[in-house]
């Protein structure tokens, strides 16, 4: 009996599945990550605590909420590639007859999601604790997104890498965040300009330096995933 | 791995003009350049349009800052470059290129930090020497950028086997890369005081003579040191191999 290769999107939904079935029942990406970044923000708060809402302040909480972002992102990137190293993970998939790549799309696109609910997480928790005013700016919705992908893009390549060896997460810590401080500036920057009122023309040049990154770091990591598992 | 008897001409030919280019800009930028106290040539128009400020003899220091940062960009690139051609060849050469790339990139680097913090604060920033760090873009993205590359030789360093090790310098390599083009747009990032243009500094001929020798003559040296620690990783690759075999 010969067995038929499973098409690419066959492939694709039964590895989402997978990440989101383990996800589901080991909750491990949600609770670190969501833990992690609620420690930040109220460490933050601790440390500001004296400071009256002013501008400099709403400022410096949107840029606090993109650091926290960042090391919630760190958290979880660690979290799942040392997992997925206990259990030989990589071996397996490696063995699939597909392009890793599309391993690389479908560990991209999970960790995006568990990041955007995280995020989601840290805005209801930042309006209360950290004065955080909000501000409806539509493009803010194409923000996040790529700021998150062009964090995980490079953090998802570089972790199948650092966690084969001992002292991994903070490798991964050392090497990614170097790396991804264009993506910190634009995340930032578009932000600051939304927030005080100066609309998509203020914001356009720190956007297009996002999706840059994110496009970039993205095709970088389509190309040597699979490379990065050989070795 | 072959071990190809390493021609070691090229390294002293790149190392020999370039000491004497160091010499050259070290004379001239004491004998050649003018000091001048009056408003014109060395009155620097700060970033903010403020009122011009006089470099009087700080701006010599410009002279080995500048070469430092193009050593820096020299070596970013090729990092990117040695780990795609590692990637595509497997060649260890390439390997070795990325590495010593890194390690001079490191030692170029600190300069440009070392020079920058403590001359353009003076220049364009506080006027007042050794008044710290300023949060300069352009100076940050270069300290990250220093970063940087301290991580891709700790990164190097950590992995186990040299496989891995090998795949993780060429892959850092390549992400090292883009980063340069951060480094150089960062004065169009937020406020900056690193101006745009030196053209006020290089209207004087004698300036603009000497500055142009250390640009090439100072990165050439640079370069040197990037071939020698080239040589050496080569010889640390055969050894490697010789204890593997």
């Amino acid at each position: 009996m010969t067995m038929s290769r499973p098409s690419s999107l066959t492939a694709f939904a039964a590895l989402l599945r997978r990440e989101v079935t383990v996800e589901l029942r080991t909750k491990s990406l949600i609770t670190s990550m969501g833990l992690f970044a609620l420690l930040c923000i109220v460490v933050v708060g601790l440390g500001v605590r004296g400071i009256t809402t002013n501008e400099t302040f709403e400022r410096f909480v949107l840029a606090v909420l993109w650091v926290c972002t960042l090391f919630a992102a760190v958290v979880g990137l660690n979290r799942g590639a040392t997992a997925d190293r206990r259990k030989d993970f990589f071996s397996a998939l490696m063995i699939l007859p597909h392009d890793p790549a599309l391993v690389y799309t479908v560990r991209l696109l999970s960790t995006l999601a568990f990041l955007l609910m995280t995020q989601a997480l840290m805005i209801v928790v930042a309006v209360p604790l950290l004065k955080l005013s909000f501000f409806d700016e539509p493009l803010m919705l194409l923000v996040i997104p790529l700021a998150d992908i062009g964090v995980l893009a490079p953090g998802v390549l570089l972790g199948a890498g650092t966690s084969r060896v001992r002292g991994g997460e903070a490798l991964l810590t050392i090497a990614l965040l170097p790396v991804v401080v264009p993506v910190f500036l634009g995340a930032t920057g578009a932000t600051e300009q939304l927030q005080a009122g100066l609309g998509t023309q203020g914001a356009l040049p720190y956007v297009l330096l996002l999706a840059i990154c994110a496009a970039m770091f993205t095709a970088l990591g389509l190309l040597l995933y699979g490379k990065l598992n050989e070795a | 791995m072959q071990t190809a008897k390493q021609n070691p001409w090229p390294t002293i030919a790149l190392a020999a003009i370039g000491l004497i280019a160091v010499q050259a800009v070290l004379y001239m930028s004491y004998f050649y350049t003018p000091v001048q106290i009056t408003p014109g040539t060395l009155w620097v128009v700060t970033a903010d349009g403020g009122a011009p400020i006089n470099l009087y003899e700080s701006y010599r220091i410009f002279f080995m800052h500048l070469p430092s940062a193009y050593a820096t960009a020299l070596c970013c690139a090729l990092t990117a470059i040695g780990g795609v051609l590692w990637l595509l060849t497997r060649q260890p050469k390439w390997e070795a290129l990325v590495v010593s790339a890194g390690e001079v990139g490191l030692i170029t680097g600190a300069m440009v930090l070392l020079t920058g913090s403590f001359w353009g604060d003076y220049a364009w920033g506080s006027g007042r020497i050794g008044s710290g760090w300023n949060w300069e873009p352009r100076l940050t993205t270069m300290l990250i950028l220093w970063l940087a590359f301290a991580a891709l030789l700790v990164l190097r360093r950590a992995m186990d086997t040299p496989g891995q090790r090998s795949m993780m310098t060429a892959v850092y390599g390549i992400l090292l890369g883009p980063l340069y083009p951060l480094v150089s747009k960062a004065v169009e990032i937020g406020q900056t005081s690193h101006p745009k243009s030196f053209s006020d500094l290089l209207s004087a001929p004698e300036i603009a003579i000497t500055k142009n020798i250390a640009s090439i003559g100072v990165t050439l040296a640079f370069m040197a040191f990037v071939a020698l620690r080239f040589q050496m990783n080569r010889l640390g690759q055969a050894i490697e191999q010789e204890r593997a075999a």
